[in-house]
């Protein structure tokens, strides 16, 4: 780990800088003329969508690094973790997805670029939620150059070929990490987990700081299905319709949780995930004129879907699939997301959209998941090679490796006597 | 704590939770459209960034602030999220059919009823504050539609036929739904039970998560208190005036709750509260303050009032009333808010008295020594609608007032004076309306310094 990592974090470092230096240059007045004379952006618009960039940022930083933060002894990855992702990501997104826009030409970076290289990480980082514990930050770098690469192709695929409409990205994003993550955890199985690890739980107070990343994602997801909508009309669609999916959905998360849970109790796993399903769900139709009421009967129907999948599939997943997916990316990523595709495919269906048609919404589902599940095999495959520093079973989900972590660590001193207060927990 | 093992929700929660929202995907389908009218980008944005504030006020702020209890951190998040999605999908629909009873038909427009709906939704959260603990979410799932449909009602009532504008409006909030929640903790409070107490403390940790939804309110809360406002320089003075009241309660709060304390330390729980009590106290009447050393003299008596309720009312409440109000929501918000309340009224009758007096010439001559003429002239160039006369702009420039100034304001009286005068002209600022009425002022004052 010592001389691996850093060797390999400098030399992309130093590769990307060179890719910037070859291909990267800003937009300015002229070079906009030059290349979309049919479509005249101005520079107020760069600050019309800063705030929505802004937004996007503090989900993928703040809100997807918490998200993650459950795990006992596993926070300071979490987080550590997902900033360098994320980092790495949104480089290496703004050169892949400008070469394949630009054909091979220079790129000219706007906030466009800025938030679709944004959005690109966040497949990585759903990705990451499905291996979180069992993978080494060598690994993980690897994964994130494979993975962008793979997405822009089959965003530009759905976007530019099949001229699917997808502006949430319920199927380039977030069905795309959560496959690409399932069929990576699948390739790296681990027989000695199969019965459970004693870190992997979580204690009071990681699931309170998991609420933070909840919370802060809840209040963005709006920004994050409107920033690239087209201004005006669809925009304020967008926004109204996820605003309304995800309070649907927090709604019915509640109650099927209750219903599930013994004695009516509330399970914090679900609370944290089940709650966002609905803005992911919402994704693909954001935009289109659905009215008020099918966004929410959509986000209602993502957090059904969301907390029987985290009761019932993740079990049954992780026993007979074989495929360990800590942070359940299937349930609020995979699922939600075809449960967006199919909604989409629904509504283009209904007649709500005059751009697509349904078979290639259908494709654009098709293809993402297609996608993400080869592209996942082949680099579990990679990922595999044991030259990479993976932690050995009893390591997994254990900070220690890799952290510095202060020697005493009472986690929960405040909760010894937790259970002789409550006799009837 | 009636019996040992609370009673199952598992029987009814998920039915009342589930039919709601069905009924809610219902009535939506029957009642509600897009907002069709053309909308410019830039306002569009505008609006969603005022509104997106709130939220992060509502669903950050409001939730970690109620995860200050150590055992009940995860309820107190939990409970919020789930109270303010409900109250604002029922706000919504309550504020739309008040609004247009006539037609029937409520319009989801991002400007007016999502702001409207999450602030109403706020009420829940702030009258969550009093019951948190004593109460499970079937209790809360009922109280929701009750609270802001009396909220909606009451402001509806208000705006009909009393003309209070929106903003005034909201700014009830606190009082209302302070007490609104102290009615239901009354309610509910039998009595706690002795071994309760070591649950309803604060600690370490627990206190960070509430320190972090303090410090999202505070961060936040000028956009709230400027949320409802449309003339722009109003909106600018909400903003200003609640960032000074801000900061002054805050340092007031810390400095007083380490006074209380023998030894001089300081109590995170008067904290957490107290520092917010600014923003609460100036809520009502910052588009009307008009110079920043009002408001920074109402967050020091808000932060005062706070950190003294803190110190003084539990013991109080607990014992004498019987009360058991969990976040202090009566020092944060309700005391607070009566503040605000009675300095906005002050201001209001000021103004009104200002603008209804003859002008007597006294009046005129005390203004013209106070402000030597050049406060008026900056009031008097930028307001529109004032035709402008030729003859005063070169007169204004050549003012030799601040010799009186200097010769007779040396007392202390003087001083309140003037700048109490100083005020009700930051009203005419603000009140195009009103202004007409000073006209006559202003062309004495320029006759009068050009004399001079």
């Amino acid at each position: 780990m010592r001389f691996k990592f850093p060797l390999m974090a400098l030399g992309l470092e130093v590769g990307m800088i060179v890719l910037f230096g070859l291909f990267v240059h800003y937009e300015t007045e002229q070079n906009i003329q030059q290349l979309n004379a049919t479509k005249p952006t101005d520079t107020g618009r760069f600050l019309e969508l800063y705030p929505l960039f802004q937004d996007v940022h503090v989900m993928v930083f703040v809100g997807i690094g918490f998200l993650m933060t459950f795990l006992k002894k596993y926070s300071f990855s979490s987080v550590g973790i997902n900033l360098l992702i994320a980092a790495l990501g949104l480089q290496w997104g703004t050169i892949v997805q400008g070469v394949l826009h630009s054909y091979g030409q220079t790129i000219h970076i706007g906030v466009e670029n800025m938030i679709n290289a944004d959005f690109s990480t966040v497949t990585v980082l759903i990705s990451f939620g499905a291996v979180l514990g069992k993978t080494s930050p060598v690994q993980m770098l690897i994964m994130t150059i494979i993975e962008i690469a793979v997405f822009a192709y089959n965003e530009y695929l759905v976007g530019e070929i099949f001229r699917a409409s997808d502006t949430g990205a319920s199927m380039t994003i977030h069905a795309f990490g959560a496959y690409f993550g399932l069929a990576v955890a699948g390739v790296l199985y681990r027989p000695g987990l199969r019965k459970g690890h004693e870190n992997e739980e979580s204690v009071y107070h990681s699931d309170l700081f998991a609420m933070i990343g909840t919370l802060f994602l809840w209040t963005f997801w709006p920004s994050f299905n409107s920033a690239i909508a087209e201004a005006g009309e669809k925009q304020y669609r967008a926004i109204v319709n996820t605003y309304l999916s995800l309070a649907a959905c927090v709604l019915t998360t509640y109650a099927i949780s209750s219903f599930l849970e013994h004695r009516g109790k509330l399970d914090m796993v679900h609370i944290q995930n089940a709650t966002l399903a609905g803005g992911v769900a919402v994704g693909t139709c954001a935009d289109m004129e659905i009215q008020p009421y099918s966004s929410m009967i959509i986000g209602s129907i993502a957090g059904i879907v969301s907390v029987f999948g985290y009761k019932f599939l993740t079990p049954f997943f992780a026993t007979k699939l074989r495929i360990q997916d800590t942070c359940g990316v299937h349930n609020l990523h995979g699922l939600p997301g075809v449960v967006g595709g199919l909604a989409g495919i629904a509504a283009v269906g209904m007649g709500v959209s005059n751009t697509t048609t349904v078979a290639m919404q259908a494709a654009a589902l098709g293809s993402s998941i297609g996608a993400a599940l080869v592209g996942g095999l082949i680099t579990g495959l990679i990922l595999k090679i044991p030259i990479w520093g993976q932690p050995s079973d009893e390591n997994c989900y254990d900070d220690s490796i890799y952290w510095e972590v202060p020697k005493k660590i009472d986690y929960d001193s405040h909760f010894h006597d937790y259970h002789q207060l409550n006799p009837e927990v | 704590m009636g019996s040992k093992y609370p009673p199952s929700l598992r029987v009814c929660l998920p039915w009342w939770a589930l039919a709601l929202e069905a009924a809610f995907i219902l009535v939506f389908f029957f009642y509600t459209s897009y907002d069709t009218s053309s909308k410019n980008q830039k306002t569009l944005m505008e609006t969603y960034r005022g509104f997106q504030d709130v939220t992060v006020m509502a669903a950050l702020g409001m939730s970690f602030l109620a995860s200050s209890l150590r055992r009940y951190s995860w309820s107190g998040v939990a409970f919020s999220l789930f109270l303010l999605v409900l109250g604002v999908q029922w706000a919504l629909l309550v504020d739309g059919f008040l609004e247009n009873v006539s037609t029937g038909k409520v319009v989801i427009t991002l400007l007016r009823y999502r702001d409207l709906a999450t602030m109403s939704a706020v009420s829940v959260l702030i009258s969550l504050g009093a019951i948190l603990g004593k109460a499970n979410l079937l209790q809360l799932l009922v109280m929701v539609p009750l609270e802001v449909t009396a909220f909606s009602t009451m402001r509806m009532v208000n705006r009909r036929f009393l003309n209070i504008d929106d903003h005034s409006n909201m700014m009830h909030i606190y009082v209302f739904s302070a007490y609104f929640g102290l009615t239901v903790a009354y309610c509910l409070s039998r009595g706690l039970p002795s071994g309760i107490q070591e649950k309803d403390r604060t600690a370490t940790s627990p206190s960070l998560f509430a320190m972090l939804g303090t410090l999202f309110l505070w961060t936040f809360w000028p956009s709230f208190n400027c949320a409802l406002l449309n003339d722009p320089n109003e909106r600018k003075n909400a903003v200003f005036n609640t960032y000074y009241a801000l900061a002054v309660s805050t340092v007031t709060a810390t400095s007083v709750s380490a006074w209380a304390h023998p030894q001089g330390k300081i109590n995170m729980t008067h904290i957490h509260n107290a520092v917010l009590a600014g923003g609460v106290a100036v809520g009502a009447s910052c588009h009307l303050i008009s110079s920043p050393w009002l408001a920074m003299v109402l967050g020091f008596v808000a932060g005062l009032i706070s950190s003294a309720g803190a110190e003084c009312l539990p013991v109080c409440f607990n014992q004498v009333l019987g009360v058991h109000d969990t976040c202090g929501v009566y020092y944060t918000f309700s005391l607070p808010g009566l503040l605000g309340g009675i300095t906005y009224i002050v201001l209001l009758t000021l103004q009104i008295s200002w603008t209804k007096n003859s002008m007597s010439l006294g009046w005129n001559l005390a203004i013209t020594m106070a402000e030597g003429g050049d406060e008026e002239v900056v009031v008097w160039r930028h307001l529109p609608g004032v035709p402008s006369s030729p003859f005063m702009a070169p007169a204004t420039e050549t003012t030799t007032a601040p010799n009186y100034r200097n010769h007779i304001f040396s007392s202390f009286g003087c001083w309140i004076l003037s700048k109490s005068i100083q005020e009700k002209q930051g009203l005419f600022e603000n009140k195009t309306t009103s202004f007409h009425h000073c006209s006559p002022l202003y062309s004495t004052n320029t006759y009068y310094s050009k004399a001079s």
